[in-house]
């Protein structure tokens, strides 16, 4: 904790900025670029988020006050950026957030950043047809291996909330993948 | 139909893949956005609240050049003739009351250094016609 604070000061410290944002950015860049495309689904809108999700960690780094760690104050971030862009998105298409993910889902294969089997494909499809935070606990335990403690932090819920969240998202992953 | 479970299959990845070096361009896009300290650029207002500052400055520093030298002079001794300047326009000292400070010596020292011909003493007193009171004093 001390040394992330340590850390925090690198970063706010005018004189070593630079060098501690290089060091942010090749820490955290890989984890967050797929939490936000698990979410987001396409690599351009990904890429569009992850820039933003930079910008506004370092515009609020001075605002940062370390009840949570670094590590869950930027997932957070990062989830919030995701999702506003996917209401935006889905706003200015005149449609909703799940049609929009459905319409992305069906289009996979085609998808020149996406080397999917069937499996994957249908993982997708049943995925997509989740309640929203169930889908965000499936994508970040099972593709991204975060402890639960971790996405309990970076959503702000219970373990136990969580791993009810899982498990209910899994049996209907199950159902669907076993019915089509 | 074979119920699937997803802990009996290899575990999955997601499927999406990243374009090759989008990293490294990554990390160089983000860092030319954000400001280099050595070319920040000082916003004008902050330059402009600088420039009042020290205008402000030099106005207090410059009124308080006169006081500041007025107190370091030295207390100048008075000349003779301000003296006397002085004494004969304040009104509230009169002929007597300055003939009233004179003692016996300071008349000595007078008649030492006023020599007063007879004659002159003589047209005074002839003209002078309080001659009867003065003779009484």
């Amino acid at each position: 904790m001390q040394e992330e604070k340590e850390f925090i000061q690198e970063l706010l410290d005018p004189k070593t900025q630079n060098e501690a944002f290089q060091k942010l950015l090749h820490t955290y860049q890989r984890p967050l670029y797929h939490h936000i495309r698990n979410i987001v689904l396409n690599h351009d809108d990904t890429d569009d988020v992850l820039q933003n999700t930079f910008i506004k960690v370092f515009q609020n780094l001075k605002n940062f006050k370390g009840e949570s760690k670094l590590f869950s104050w930027m997932y957070r971030i990062a989830t919030n950026e995701s999702l506003t862009f996917i209401k935006q998105k889905a706003k200015k298409n005149n449609t909703s957030t799940e049609e929009i993910n459905a319409k992305i889902i069906d289009n996979l294969q085609s998808d020149v950043f996406f080397d999917g089997n069937e499996i994957q494909i249908k993982l997708q499809k049943a995925i997509a047809l989740l309640p929203t935070k169930q889908q965000l606990v499936f994508k970040m335990k099972y593709f991204e291996e975060l402890k639960y403690e971790e996405i309990a932090t970076i959503l702000d819920t219970s373990v136990g909330a969580l791993k009810a969240s899982y498990h209910h998202a899994v049996k209907k992953i199950e159902a669907y993948v076993t019915s089509n | 139909m074979k119920k699937f479970n997803l802990e009996n299959i290899p575990k999955t990845t997601s499927g999406f893949i990243v374009p090759d070096n989008y990293f490294e361009d990554f990390s160089k896009k983000v860092l030319s956005q954000f400001p280099d300290e050595t070319n920040r650029v000082i916003p004008l207002y902050k330059q402009k609240s600088k420039l009042l500052m020290a205008v402000a400055a030099i106005l207090v520093i410059g009124l308080f050049i006169p006081i500041f030298n007025q107190l370091s002079k030295p207390a100048e001794e008075l000349d003779l003739t301000t003296l006397e300047n002085h004494l004969s326009y304040q009104t509230n000292i009169n002929q007597y009351d300055l003939i009233s400070e004179l003692d016996e010596d300071d008349l000595n020292k007078m008649g030492a250094t006023i020599q007063l011909k007879d004659e002159i003493i003589e047209e005074h007193l002839s003209i002078n016609s309080d001659l009867e009171r003065l003779l009484s004093e």
